[in-house]
C-alpha cells in the first residue's frame, strides 16, 4: 500500500521513495498496458512513461490521488492513445475505429473473456493449414523460415498462407463483433 | 509478394521478438485490420515479462526523467512522446542462464496446480451444477435487481434497482424512474412515461439482457475454474461464496442460493476502476407473469418514436455495448444515461453530456469564444462547452458544464477575459461608436449576421484597406488566409497570412455575448 507521503516524497524525486513506488505498482501496471500492445518493449517504455507522467502530475498539482493504481492506468491508457493520436498527426491514417479502440481498450473485463473465448472457437474453425500457420507464427513464435521448413513449404507461401487466414480469422470475428 | 503480407509477417515477427512494431501497417485499413487480429490471437498467450530487475531499472529511469523535467520546467503536457530507452543499459542486467530453467520448471507447476484445481469434476462441481440444474428449470421469474457500481476509492458511482420478469426468451425491465424495457422475442420497446413516447428499439444487438443472465452465469461458472470460498448472507438469504477465475482474467463473485441453487449476486472485477455488484433483493422462481405485460401497446396518448431513438441504460457498460465506444466519465454520476449509436448522453437534470465519435476536423463556432482542453481548443458558447479528447467529441450544456467538464479534462481552461489584447497594436482604429451602435441594431434585426464572426469582420476590414473604392466581386485577399488566434469572447486576435496587414484586433464594443458584434480597434501593419 503507497501512502500519500510517499507519494509526495516520489514526486519531489526522492529516489527511494521511487523505487519503493516502482517496486510495488509496476507489475499490474505492466501487465494492463501489455495486455493492450502484445509485445514487452513496449510495454516496458509505457510503464516508464506512465510512472514518469503520474508524478509529475502530483508534483505540478501538489496531490496525491486516491487509488493511485486506477489512475496511473488511466494515465497508460492515455499514453497508448496518444501514440495513436500522434501518428495521425503525423499524416498517418490511423482511424480509431478502424483498430478497435474497444478491444484496445478492454476495458470490461468478462468482454476480454469473451474474446478470447471468440478467438479460440474462430481459431478452431479454421482450415487445418490456416490453424497450423497461426499457430506456428503466432502462437509458437517460429520464424518465417522455420515455418516453412514445418509446413514443407517455401517461405513465400508461409507469408501468402498466414496473410489468407488471418484475413479468414478477421472476417469470422468481425461476423462474432 | 505483395507489400502487405511482407509487412504483416514482419509486423508478427517484431511481437514475436517482444519488440515494438513498425507503425507503417497503419497507413493501411486492411493491414490494421489484420495486425489487431494477431494481438488478438496473440492474447491468449502468456505474457511476457521484463527482464530481472527490471523495478530498479524503472525507478533508476524515472528518477534520472523527473530530474531532466524539473530542470527544464517541462509539465505534464510538455513531454508526452514516448522516449526509447537506452537497450544497451538493458543488457547489462541481463538474466543469469540458471534462472529460465528454474523459472520454467516453478511455471510448469503451477501450470499443472492450475488445471488440477480448476478440473470441475474434482473441486466444488457440487454447488455449480446444481445452480446449473436449477437454472434449467426455471421457466419463469420475478425480481427486483439492485445494481451498484463502485469505483477503486470505494465511493458509490451509480445505484440502480430494477424489477425484472422473465419468461423463457421474453423480459421485462422497469428502471426507478418508471421507463420500462420490453422484449417479447419478436420486438422490442422503451415505454417512457416522463417523455410520454413509445421508443422502438432493434432487438439485437441486447446488453439489456446481458447484464446479470441467471443461465449465462450459470454456464460461465461451469466452463471457468472456481471455487467456493465462504458462505454469506445476501438480501436475507444463505448464500455459497464462489470464486470464478477465467483464464488469463480477473476473478469474479457469484453468490448461490443455499436453498434454490439459483444464483443471488454477481460482482465483477474492477474494471477501469469501476466495479458492478449486481443483487436480486427479491426473486420469485417460477412466478406467474400476466403475459400482457410482453404485449406491444401504446398507451393513449403516448407517441411512438423509431429513427434511432437511443434507449434509456442502467450501466456504462450497457452503453458502451450499443454507442460502441467507451465514453469519458466525469467524478460525478447522472441521474441517467441514453445511449445510442455512436453517442452517449448523461443526464444530471439541468446539465448534459453528450459525448459522440468524432468525426471530420474540429470547427468551433465563429462567434464562440475559445479556451483550451485536453490540448486543443475549447469552444465556448453561452451555456455550452465543447471539445475533443481522445477521438470522442464530448459537448456539454448546463449550470454545472464547468465542473463536470473540468472532471473530464483536468487542463481546461476558460478563456482569459482580462487580457487586454487590443493594447497590443501598433496601430489603433478610432472607432466611432453612433455607427457601431447602428449596426449591433441592424444585426439585432437580423441583418448583416457577418458582423457577429471576427473572421468576417476581418475579411471586410483588410480587404477594404486593399481596395478603398470598394470589395468588388471575389476579395483580394480571400478567407483562407485569416486564422483567429485567439478569442475570449470580449476581444479576438485574427492573423492574416497575406497583404499588408499582419494582425487585426477586434473588440466586442456594444455587448459582450454571441449576439454582440465584433468592431476592428486595431492592427499591425506587415
Amino acid at each position: 500500500m503507497i501512502t500519500a507521503e510517499q507519494l509526495r516524497k516520489a514526486a519531489r524525486g526522492e529516489t527511494q521513495s521511487i523505487e519503493l513506488i516502482c517496486q510495488q505498482l509496476w507489475e499490474p501496471l505492466y501487465g494492463f498496458i501489455y495486455y493492450r500492445v502484445q509485445n514487452r518493449e513496449e510495454a516496458e517504455d509505457i510503464t516508464q512513461e506512465t510512472f514518469v507522467r503520474t508524478l509529475i502530475y502530483c508534483r505540478r498539482h501538489n496531490t496525491q490521488p486516491e487509488n493511485i493504481t486506477a489512475f496511473m492506468k488511466m494515465v497508460a491508457l492515455n499514453i497508448i492513445r496518444d501514440s495513436w493520436r500522434q501518428k495521425q498527426r503525423q499524416g498517418k491514417l490511423i482511424d480509431l475505429e478502424d483498430i478497435k479502440p474497444l478491444e484496445t481498450v478492454a476495458a470490461d473485463e468478462q468482454k476480454a473473456i469473451a474474446e478470447r473465448m471468440q478467438v479460440e472457437n474462430a481459431l478452431n474453425r479454421l482450415k487445418p493449414e490456416h490453424k497450423a500457420v497461426l499457430d506456428l507464427r503466432i502462437m509458437k513464435g517460429y520464424s518465417v523460415a522455420e515455418t516453412a521448413q514445418m509446413l514443407g513449404k517455401s517461405e513465400a507461401a508461409v507469408r501468402v498462407l498466414q496473410y489468407r487466414a488471418l484475413q479468414v480469422l478477421a472476417q469470422m470475428l468481425d461476423e462474432n463483433d | 509478394m505483395d507489400d502487405k503480407e511482407n509487412i504483416l509477417s514482419e509486423y508478427i515477427d517484431a511481437l514475436n521478438r517482444e519488440q515494438k512494431p513498425n507503425r507503417g501497417y497503419v497507413e493501411e485499413p486492411e493491414l490494421a485490420r489484420l495486425c489487431e487480429t494477431v494481438r488478438r490471437v496473440r492474447s491468449l498467450k502468456e505474457q511476457a515479462m521484463p527482464e530481472e530487475g527490471y523495478a530498479q531499472r524503472l525507478a533508476k529511469e524515472v528518477a534520472v526523467k523527473l530530474a531532466h523535467n524539473r530542470d527544464k520546467g517541462l509539465d505534464e503536457k510538455g513531454d508526452i512522446g514516448l522516449k526509447k530507452r537506452n537497450r544497451t543499459e538493458q543488457r547489462r542486467f541481463a538474466r543469469p542462464g540458471w534462472l529460465v530453467p528454474a523459472a520454467a520448471i516453478l511455471a510448469a507447476c503451477v501450470v499443472i496446480f492450475a488445471v488440477l484445481v480448476s478440473r470441475p469434476s474434482l473441486f466444488h462441481t457440487d454447488v455449480a451444477l446444481a445452480m446449473q440444474q436449477a437454472v434449467g428449470q426455471l421457466s419463469s421469474y420475478h425480481g427486483v435487481l439492485e445494481m451498484r457500481t463502485h469505483n477503486e476509492a470505494g465511493q458509490e458511482w451509480l445505484v440502480r434497482r430494477v424489477e425484472i420478469w422473465s419468461q423463457g426468451d421474453k423480459y421485462a425491465v422497469k428502471q426507478h424512474d418508471g421507463t420500462l424495457t420490453v422484449n417479447n422475442g419478436q420486438q422490442k420497446w422503451q415505454v417512457r412515461p416522463q417523455e410520454q413516447e413509445v421508443a422502438l428499439l432493434p432487438v439485437l444487438h441486447d446488453p439489456v439482457r446481458q447484464g446479470f443472465d441467471l443461465r449465462d452465469e450459470a454456464e460461465r461458472a461451469l466452463s471457468y475454474p472456481h471455487q467456493v470460498v465462504g458462505s454469506e448472507l445476501v438480501a436475507g438469504r444463505q448464500a455459497s461464496k464462489m470464486q470464478i477465475s477465467p483464464p488469463g482474467g480477473l476473478e469474479y463473485y457469484l453468490w448461490i442460493d443455499k436453498e434454490t441453487n439459483l444464483p443471488l449476486q454477481l460482482q465483477t472485477a474492477m474494471q477501469n476502476a469501476l466495479q458492478t455488484t449486481y443483487t436480486f433483493a427479491s426473486f420469485e422462481a417460477n412466478a406467474q407473469i400476466d403475459p400482457v405485460i410482453f404485449d406491444y401497446r401504446v398507451p393513449p396518448g403516448f407517441k411512438v418514436v423509431d429513427a434511432d431513438p437511443g434507449q434509456f441504460v442502467n450501466t456504462v457498460e450497457e452503453a458502451v455495448e450499443i454507442s460502441g465506444f467507451d465514453p469519458l466519465l466525469p467524478q460525478k454520476a447522472p441521474f441517467r444515461i441514453l445511449a445510442f449509436d455512436r453517442r452517449i448522453v448523461f443526464d444530471y437534470g439541468d446539465t448534459t453530456i453528450v459525448e459522440t465519435v468524432a468525426r471530420g476536423a474540429f470547427q468551433p463556432a465563429a462567434n464562440a469564444a475559445l479556451g483550451t482542453a485536453a490540448g486543443g481548443p475549447l469552444e465556448v458558447l453561452r451555456d455550452k462547452l465543447r471539445w475533443r479528447q481522445y477521438g470522442i467529441e464530448i459537448e456539454i450544456s448546463g449550470p454545472e458544464r464547468v465542473t463536470l467538464a473540468s472532471q473530464i479534462a483536468p487542463d481546461l481552461a476558460l478563456p482569459e477575459v482580462n487580457q487586454q489584447l487590443v493594447d497590443q497594436a501598433e496601430v489603433k482604429v478610432e472607432v466611432d461608436m453612433d455607427i457601431v451602435r447602428a449596426d449591433q441594431q441592424q444585426v439585432d434585426r437580423g441583418s448583416s449576421p457577418w458582423q457577429l464572426d471576427p473572421l468576417q469582420v476581418s475579411l471586410t476590414f483588410v480587404n477594404l484597406k486593399v481596395s478603398p473604392q470598394g470589395i468588388v466581386g471575389e476579395p483580394k485577399i480571400g478567407p483562407e488566409s485569416f486564422t483567429l488566434a485567439i478569442n475570449n469572447g470580449i476581444e479576438a486576435i485574427v492573423e492574416v497570412s497575406q497583404g499588408p496587414i499582419s494582425r487585426v484586433y477586434l473588440q466586442r464594443l456594444m455587448r459582450q455575448d454571441e449576439t454582440g458584434i465584433w468592431s476592428v480597434v486595431g492592427y499591425d501593419p506587415r
